[in-house]
């Protein structure tokens, strides 16, 4: 594969590799996103990384104005599981106004209930852009 | 028939294999033969110098192509949209957008250097200044507040590794010029932190130097190309547009001053962040 495709498959990731986070939010209800977990995968934090990882990207890119800030906390200790694992939903006033439990879920369980509590619509068809 | 005898085991000795030569004259043929074959994917001068030619041609005819013709081309609006989504959720101080140019120039011409001053800064610049002059330190501690100022006793702190690197620029009067060049060369040499009087980092009034330098960044060409950091993903389209047109006008300049009779070209212009990918931008 040479250097230019190498790219443009990595563009394509972003803008049309995952069906599924091709919304648009609602800016009103849901202006930010706050995800916390861990950096190491233990204790069932593996989900959300691959979550932050495969569907923010493309989210970001379709919601250029929704605001998503990650906070990963270290924890070697395997035995700790009081570091939380959630993803918080900010409205436009900062209150939050609904949170998702990601521990020990899979991304594409964590993305279905994301899409169950916040108020979207499908990207267009026509508007998907494609390098 | 010798030849093509000679050379499977001449092929298996360099691959470090054991072989059983049956007979004493010829592994003497093998051997002489060895020699010139070694050499054979070697280059003469000549060809050498033709190759090299060849290859700089190519790259001035790439660099005449329009950028819009490249499979990476994006204006820089969706450029940065598809930045800021690979981007999304590192951390605030990793999030650097820069630019890279790649620069064509003659054998022998001297890299591309020069100063960039931008209508958004990415950070407050950081100057260390050298110098036994009490006043022109006061000055500089007082006025500009300057990140480090001090004489002899910083050179040697620096020397020792107890103060970070982490200045932007270095300026000093005269009087330590020279132990500075000879002190710390090795250390601020490198990173192109060392004063001197040909960049125009060494003046008997710091207080005006200072005040030139205060808005700008300085960047040189490293290897065949420069990079500039334009902005953070935080910042507005509009604001990192502005910053690349800074850097393009800097750099124009720096090629018109270059001391050269054939000046450098420049090639091919990405725009990339920290964890992106490098996108192709217009930017002669």
């Amino acid at each position: 594969m040479s250097r230019v495709t190498r790219q443009l498959k990595f563009l394509n990731k972003i803008s049309a590799g995952t069906p599924k986070s091709q919304i648009l939010v609602n800016p009103e209800k849901c202006a930010a996103l706050n995800l916390t977990f861990q950096y190491q995968n233990h204790n069932g934090h593996m989900g959300a990384r691959k979550f932050w990882r495969e569907y923010l990207p493309t989210l970001q890119f379709y919601n250029p104005s929704l605001q998503i800030r990650v906070t990963r906390v270290k924890n070697e200790d395997k035995k700790d599981v009081g570091v939380p694992c959630i993803l918080q939903v900010l409205a436009k006033d900062g209150n939050v106004t609904s949170t998702v439990e990601m521990r020990n879920k899979d991304k594409d369980v964590i993305m279905d209930e994301f899409l169950t509590i916040v108020e979207h619509e499908k990207v267009p068809e026509s508007d998907i852009i494609e390098v | 028939m010798l030849a093509r005898f000679s050379r499977t085991p001449g092929r298996l000795s360099l691959s470090g294999q054991t072989l059983r030569v049956s007979s004493f004259h010829t592994a003497r043929i093998l051997n002489a033969e060895e020699t010139p074959s070694s050499n054979a994917s070697k280059l003469t001068k000549d060809q050498a110098k033709k190759r090299e030619i060849r290859r700089l041609a190519q790259r001035k005819s790439a660099a005449r192509r329009p950028a819009s013709d490249h499979r990476l081309y994006m204006p820089v609006t969706k450029a940065l949209r598809f930045l800021r989504a690979a981007e999304v959720g590192q951390p605030r101080s990793q999030q650097t957008l820069s630019i890279t140019t790649i620069l064509v120039s003659e054998r022998g011409t001297p890299p591309l250097s020069g100063n960039v001053s931008f209508p958004k800064p990415l950070k407050d610049i950081k100057i260390a200044v050298f110098t036994t002059d009490e006043k022109q330190a006061q000055i500089a501690r007082e006025e500009y507040h300057c990140h480090l100022v001090g004489g002899p006793e910083l050179v040697e702190k620096i020397k020792q590794g107890e103060i970070a690197l982490d200045f932007d620029k270095s300026l000093a009067t005269p009087e330590m010029a020279n132990s500075l060049s000879s002190q710390l060369g090795r250390i601020l040499g490198p990173r192109g932190l060392l004063p001197s009087a040909k960049k125009g980092t060494v003046s008997e009034n710091l207080g005006e130097l200072i005040r030139d330098s205060m808005g700008t960044l300085p960047y040189r060409q490293r290897g065949n190309c420069v990079s500039i950091a334009v902005g953070k993903c935080s910042f507005s389209d509009q604001q990192i547009l502005e910053n690349i047109i800074a850097a393009q006008r800097s750099m124009k300049e720096a090629l018109a001053s270059q001391k050269t009779k054939k000046p450098s070209l420049l090639s091919q212009t990405t725009l990339t962040s920290t964890h992106g990918p490098g996108i192709v931008i217009d930017f002669a």
